[in-house]
């Protein structure tokens, strides 16, 4: 008994402080602590908090990042406890419009909307604006349509970039003629299984029928049955379901794991020759290929199809959104809408910025340098169609549609069977 | 003779059943065993089954990244490039700590106190009270998140110990006074007629005998919570969040893997890892566990 009572004071004892003391600190600091939650993690986080540092030296405001893989599910979650961060780097715009519409967000002031209109390309200020008032300030952002390949065993082979779609059919032959399938592939991610492959289709999309339509798809203006979208399955069909084209065929594109999907062009000799994947592969390469990238690895944009659309840009982006409102949260979202927010991370690498007077200088190799070149110059650039698309759909049938494809159900019956999922 | 003999052939076939069971079990584990001590190139491109035809051999580089703090590089404020360990674990054991500890000590005095109350006190609505709590067995913590967080910000707990502790004590409660309950009630009833006759107060009787008695059912209970606070990620991230003052192991882990999951192969290394402490807890209590996996099972 003595002994109970003995540790239900200590607990009490232990309680008292930290219930206490932490209200008390908090009352004291508000006014110079920014909290930013946000869903990278680890080495990723280091290095935005390495970039930041420069604005607290100089500011003396204190920006405190919290990084969480589960991420999108507490961020609802704090929000609606009313718990919300400062401000919050959200991955997908329906998460900025979900919380747009029920009011919790503060709008772009004016200063920050000046920013925002001179450091960026229009395309990124409308994809953070809801109902036309403007929220989300875009930082890291990435881009998808490019093709990776292993550049010691091209180069040997004589193979040449191409930049139209026949070039690439034709680059495609010569290869299987030589003996090399031409694709790496694999869509495999645990419960979000399909989404690489989304991304081939929207890509696709881009290419043969253009931004305008890109968009009528996203809003469902038209159906997920519509020819453009079929059309877009069909073209990926003829590479994906030709087992001359893809290493392993269709079931190793099922079952293999995305970060897991580039080795085999890392093999001696090369089992594969191409991997069409986003900037962010390149931390899945093996450690010796990381370590020497600009020799080891050569990556190009995939090739345009229609002409009249050029080379297309796909790829997404954290924007960051304030939930609090204060003079030091204002003075660091501003400073975030400029470049040199950017530059540390740049230079440390794995990280695309879109800003349009940023120094390409700062990328710490040529292929990240012409990733970003590819981003900034690009005429057509869009967000990931699955990101914007409501969640059931964009998270949900969308993905499980591609793996019922693969799997050998009819094309026709996977899209109307998407369509009926819109809600 | 033959009757021995034959009983004998089929306890041979039983041990070899078992022990094939206890083999496909224990694979799984053993291939993560193996994979921790792989380098990563080879984790991510063969099976740990071909570990022995490797060339690089075996490496301690994902337990030692693990403990002291994942690699990363990054350019700092004067521009230079730096190779650095991230944040190593020590602070997060201590976290993870402080969290299981009282969240395992107070809804266990708590449940023991409730249910020697429904076991053997007499009071209005006991019948009620104690449906109640079995009812509440049925409801999913996550329900309670939003509403509990609201009141927690309304009364300024978020973000504090004293907030988890007593979201998991709400949470581990229904169970623990459910299991508890079935086993105090089980404790003959002459005990408590002779210690009410010699005049001892309920106070006593639960301090003196009732929790003396009640030692295989509350370390069996104490095992079952220690496993799901310590392994818990959810009710951690949304009561105390994840910054790194307060985050618990679990967070950690979960945030070592990468963004993408791209360093998926430092978990097979943390897992191993996260589980000493629980083993440390499990074998300490290990002699109770079995008494107590049978409490409340056969009521008198």
């Amino acid at each position: 008994m003595k002994r109970m009572m003995l540790s239900l004071f200590i607990i009490m004892l232990l309680a008292s402080p930290l219930f206490a003391g932490g209200a008390q600190e908090a009352a004291e600091e508000e006014s110079n602590v920014v909290r930013v939650f946000g869903a990278f993690v680890d080495e990723e986080a280091r290095r935005f908090e390495e970039a930041i540092r420069p604005f607290e030296e100089r500011t003396g405001i204190d920006v405190i990042y919290e990084g969480s893989s589960e991420f999108e599910t507490l961020i609802s979650v704090r929000v609606e406890g009313g718990n919300p961060p400062d401000i919050a780097a959200l991955p997908q715009p329906g998460l900025m419009k979900n919380f747009a519409s029920k009011g919790v967000l503060v709008p772009m002031w004016s200063s920050l909307e000046d920013a925002v209109d001179s450091n960026y390309a229009s395309v990124w200020k409308s994809l953070g604006s809801f109902e036309g008032t403007p929220y989300g300030v875009f930082h890291r952002v990435n881009a998808k349509s490019f093709v990776w390949y292993p550049k010691k065993a091209w180069d040997a082979a004589g193979y040449e970039v191409p930049t139209t779609w026949a070039e690439l059919e034709a680059l495609m032959d010569q290869m299987v003629a030589d003996g090399v399938k031409p694709w790496a592939v694999g869509i495999e991610s645990g419960g979000a299984t399909g989404w690489a492959g989304t991304d081939w289709i929207e890509d696709i999309m881009l290419r043969t029928v253009g931004p305008d339509v890109y968009d009528q798809w996203v809003s469902n203006e038209i159906p997920f049955n519509d020819p453009a979208v079929k059309d877009a399955f069909e073209i990926l069909g003829d590479i994906w379901l030709d087992p001359a084209y893809v290493y392993g065929g269709a079931n190793t594109i099922l079952t293999t794991s995305f970060g897991d999907a580039p080795s085999p062009m890392f093999s001696d000799p090369p089992k594969a020759m191409m991997h069409r994947q986003g900037n962010f592969i390149t931390g899945f390469f093996p450690d010796d290929i990381q370590a020497n990238l600009e020799e080891e690895v050569g990556v190009f944009p995939l090739p345009s199809i229609n002409p009249e659309f050029g080379i297309p840009v796909l790829g997404g982006g954290d924007q960051f959104v304030v939930f609090n409102d204060s003079p030091a949260v204002r003075q660091f979202m501003e400073f975030l809408a400029t470049w040199e927010s950017g530059e540390l991370w740049a230079r440390s690498g794995g990280a695309l910025f879109p800003y349009k007077n940023q120094d390409l200088s700062a990328y710490p190799n040529e292929i990240e340098r012409s990733l970003a070149e590819a981003l900034v110059n690009a005429k057509v650039f869009r967000f990931d169609a699955s990101d914007l698309m409501p969640g059931q759909v964009g998270a949900g049938t969308f993905w499980s549609g591609v793996v019922d494809w693969l799997t050998g159900k009819n094309l026709d019956s996977v899209l109307s069977d998407i369509q009926k999922s819109w809600p | 003779m033959a009757g021995i003999h034959k009983q004998s052939k089929w306890t041979y076939l039983l041990v070899l059943i078992l022990l094939g069971i206890v083999i496909i079990w224990s694979i799984p584990i053993f291939g993560l065993l193996v994979s921790s001590v792989r380098p990563r190139d080879e984790v991510m491109s063969t099976g740990w089954w071909r570990a022995l035809e490797s060339e690089e051999g075996f490496t301690l580089d994902n337990y030692r990244q693990v403990l002291g703090g994942s690699d990363q590089t990054f350019v700092n404020a004067s521009g230079e490039t730096v190779r650095a360990s991230g944040d190593n674990l020590t602070q997060a054991f201590i976290n993870s700590l402080t969290v299981t500890i009282p969240s395992v000590i107070i809804p266990i005095l708590i449940a023991a106190a409730a249910a020697f109350g429904f076991a053997w006190l007499e009071f209005p609505g006991r019948k009620f009270f104690f449906t109640l709590v079995v009812a509440i067995l049925v409801v999913p913590l996550q329900i309670a998140l939003i509403p509990i967080l609201r009141d927690y910000q309304t009364l300024g707990l978020t973000g504090s110990y004293l907030g988890i502790w007593l979201a998991h004590t709400g949470f581990g409660l229904p169970l623990a006074i459910y299991l508890l309950y079935n086993y105090i009630s089980t404790i003959p009833k002459d005990i408590f007629e002779s210690a009410f006759l010699d005049g001892a107060r309920p106070m006593v009787v639960f301090a003196r005998l009732v929790l003396p008695l009640s030692v295989p059912a509350i370390a069996s209970l104490a095992i079952f919570q220690f496993l799901w606070v310590w392994n818990d990620l959810l009710v951690a991230l949304v009561f105390l969040g994840g910054t790194n003052d307060v985050a618990v192991l679990t967070q950690k882990l979960a945030s070592m893997v990468g963004s993408r999951g791209q360093d998926w192969h430092l978990l097979t290394a943390g897992a191993f890892v996260t589980m000493v402490i629980p083993l440390g807890v499990f074998f300490s209590l290990q002699r109770y566990f079995v008494k107590g996996l049978m409490a409340g099972s056969v009521k008198g």
